[in-house]
């Protein structure tokens, strides 16, 4: 399945070859997980938010869908 | 001689031209060491109460800290403290850059104004000498002239200019102080009364610093933060700067947007620290030796809304509150808006915000073009709101107005206009949203000079850094928009380390909490390593309690009481659309957490420090000079 996926600041670093501004179309295996997902992206920094279709979303372990819009945030900071 | 202080308080009495220098006893320095700490220590002493803000009674206490100058990051910061001309509260604001740790070479801790001069004039501080100099001819220079012009007259061009510019000149109840050009000790009008003292600036220059205890463990402490720069959280800030943040503001419903009826805004995007990257910046910029370096330096050299680069560029307040609270995506416009106030010494959340209150009762017709001199004050409108920052930095027109601040200015229009205003004592909201975090309803009702978001660690925080918040005694982080007795308890705790990191002088970016590059055990390390001092982290939480009492204790010594505690109307009311659609602060949980706050800090149930509560912290002269 294809995964919609939107990277933020720090994260950009993780975007797949070929992409720009931070989103990517990422090819998982069906039943694959959030938590699989960033793995695949290799992210090794703290995902501090993840919204999946515009809903904000705790457990990693979700499953995702075909054609799922990921975002993911690293700790957003500042003042 | 003491370690990483210079043991030296600089007075100024401006009315008769007199300067003192004090030398204090390590005493004085280990239990108030610098910033609002100090400053407040010196204002309870020497004001009298019911001072005229911007009457010469008025002290004002520009302080540096024990630390500030040693050679790690995050320590060059100068704290502003004087009775505020906006709120009639304590003032406070702080600011990095250079002149702090340069202000520590030319050999002082700290510079307490008081008086009035008759004439313009500026103080020249350098290697342990002071002096004050005629200003007549830098009055009426906009901020980057006068500076240039300072150094071109003491013919060194390393020295660094703290100052006032037009705004604070002119007594706009919100001007600040600006060094560098571009940093500024933005909040509650600390400008105006350095203006009200027809004093232009301190310039500092200086060739020695006090010694380090510990250099070596001082040296390793700046190594670690080198060294853990770029897996840290705030690696994101020194790239985008804080404008990382808006896009997770935007996603998470908590970008005000059109004076704070919605927290989202269509046009996010064109504001992010990404997109600022992408197109106007031109370098990023940093203060005294430090590592993160999220200062941001854009320039714009075509199109209706052209920007100096020697004014920097705009922080994420001044994104949110001259953009998404004004609805305005052109971020050429918001950089114009910055650099106005950079120039004429304006607080760019203040006016950002103050211009959206105003755009808010002209769209309901509570304001109208006949009151604006015929601008026509929409939401969205960059021009408009371009052309109203510069006529408040000016006094000029509808701008005069404005310049008295946002809850006086809604006075003039009636109970509709007032129903619109978004400030606390005062002290319009910052931009970042109780709906979402709630633990800012409280802190933003409760802070001593208004609504804050530097004041105490945000909610999402509690969970989201386990290992330090353990440090603090923090274990059982409730949900972000519970206002519950433990989420009171966190907002306690990381108030009084807030006010120790204003209190020790040192960058709530770098130093703090959870995200920061250095969590709380390494900042007792730091200060023992540059002071030679054995101190725990209990004592100098105590240190920030105390500040924090002292500034309670100016407050109600001036008549305030809960009542002043109060939120706005506005949150109360639900958001509408995005992740916060419908969501309110509740009249219901605040009534819970207010009296419950009061009584853990030890309080009556008016808000004002016990004294039991001062005499626990050492400071029983409060309690006499109270009354209690």
């Amino acid at each position: 399945m294809q995964i919609e996926v939107h990277l933020f600041s720090v994260l950009r670093e993780y975007l797949p070859p070929g992409n720009e501004r931070g989103q990517a179309s990422v090819a998982l295996p069906r039943g694959a997980t959030v938590a699989d997902l960033i793995a695949q992206l290799g992210i090794t920094r703290r995902v501090h938010l993840v919204v999946i279709n515009d809903i904000q979303v705790e457990n990693r372990q979700q499953s995702l869908q075909d054609g799922d819009s990921v975002k993911l945030f690293p700790a957003m900071i500042g003042g | 001689m003491p370690y990483g202080y210079n043991g030296k308080i600089l007075h100024a009495d401006l009315t008769s031209g007199t300067l003192a220098i004090e030398e204090p006893p390590e005493t004085f320095y280990r239990q108030y060491l610098g910033g609002q700490g100090m400053g407040m220590y010196y204002i309870l002493k020497e004001m009298p109460a019911g001072a005229d803000p911007l009457g010469p009674e008025n002290v004002l206490a520009i302080t540096l800290s024990v630390v500030t100058g040693a050679a790690v990051s995050g320590q060059s910061r100068v704290m502003a403290n004087a009775k505020s001309p906006l709120t009639g509260a304590i003032g406070d604001a702080q600011a990095g850059g250079f002149w702090p740790a340069e202000a520590k070479a030319a050999g002082f801790d700290a510079f307490i104004i008081k008086g009035k001069a008759k004439t313009p004039v500026y103080l020249w501080v350098h290697d342990g000498e002071a002096e004050l100099r005629d200003a007549t001819h830098l009055w009426g220079q906009i901020t980057g002239e006068a500076e240039a012009a300072i150094r071109d007259e003491l013919d060194d061009s390393r020295i660094e200019v703290l100052q006032i510019g037009p705004a604070g000149e002119k007594l706009v109840r919100y001007a600040c102080l600006i060094n560098m050009s571009n940093r500024a000790n933005g909040r509650t009008g600390m400008g105006a009364v350095m203006g009200a003292k027809n004093l232009k600036a301190i310039a500092v220059r200086g060739t020695s610093k006090p010694p380090i205890a510990d250099q070596k463990a001082l040296t390793e402490i700046a190594r670690w933060g080198a060294q853990n720069f770029e897996d840290s959280e705030v690696y994101g800030m020194g790239l985008h700067g804080t404008a990382d943040v808006l896009p997770f503001q935007q996603e998470d419903g908590g970008l005000p947007t059109r004076n704070w009826d919605s927290g989202v805004f269509e046009g996010y995007e064109a504001l992010g620290g990404p997109t600022m990257s992408e197109t106007i910046l031109k370098m990023r910029d940093t203060c005294y030796a430090c590592v993160v370096r999220c200062k941001r330096v854009v320039e714009v050299t075509e199109g209706p809304f052209q920007v100096d680069s020697l004014y920097g560029g705009p922080e994420y307040e001044t994104l949110a509150t001259f953009g998404s609270y004004c609805g305005i995506d052109d971020l050429a416009a918001i950089s114009l808006a910055n650099q106005l106030c950079n120039m004429y010494g304006l607080d760019t959340i203040t006016a950002g915000a103050t211009i959206a209150w105003a755009m808010d009762c002209f769209e309901q017709g509570i304001i109208t073009a006949e009151d604006t001199g015929g601008i026509e004050l929409r939401f969205g409108n960059a021009e408009a709101m371009v052309r109203l920052t510069e006529m408040i930095g000016r006094r000029e027109g509808f701008g005069d107005l404005l310049a008295e601040g946002m809850a006086q200015a809604a006075k003039k229009f009636g109970p509709e206009a007032e129903a619109l205003v978004t400030a606390v004592k005062g002290n319009p909201m910052p931009a970042h949203m109780p709906q979402v975090k709630r633990s800012l309803a409280l802190i933003y009702a409760v802070n001593p000079y208004g609504a804050d978001h530097q004041s105490h660690e945000h909610d999402g925080s509690y969970g989201d850094y386990p290992d330090r918040m353990a440090e603090l005694g923090l274990t059982d982080p409730p949900p972000r928009q519970a206002l519950n007795a433990e989420k009171v308890r966190y907002s306690i705790y990381t108030q009084q380390l807030y006010s120790l990191l204003n209190t020790i002088g040192v960058c709530q970016f770098v130093w703090g909490p959870s995200w920061h590059l250095y969590g709380p055990s390494q900042l007792v390390d730091m200060v023992r390593a540059v002071t030679g001092w054995n101190v725990s982290l209990w004592e100098l939480m105590k240190a920030g309690e105390r500040a924090l009492n002292l500034m309670r204790a100016f407050n109600a010594r001036e008549g305030f009481t809960s009542a002043q505690d109060k939120l706005p109307r506005k949150l109360f009311r639900p958001l509408s659309g995005g992740p916060s659609d419908g969501i309110a602060v509740t009249a219901e949980e605040m009534s819970a957490a207010l009296p419950t706050y009061y009584a853990m800090c030890g309080w009556d149930a008016e808000g004002r420090p016990t004294r039991a509560k001062l005499e626990e912290l050492g400071i029983a002269w409060v309690a006499d000079e109270l009354g209690l």
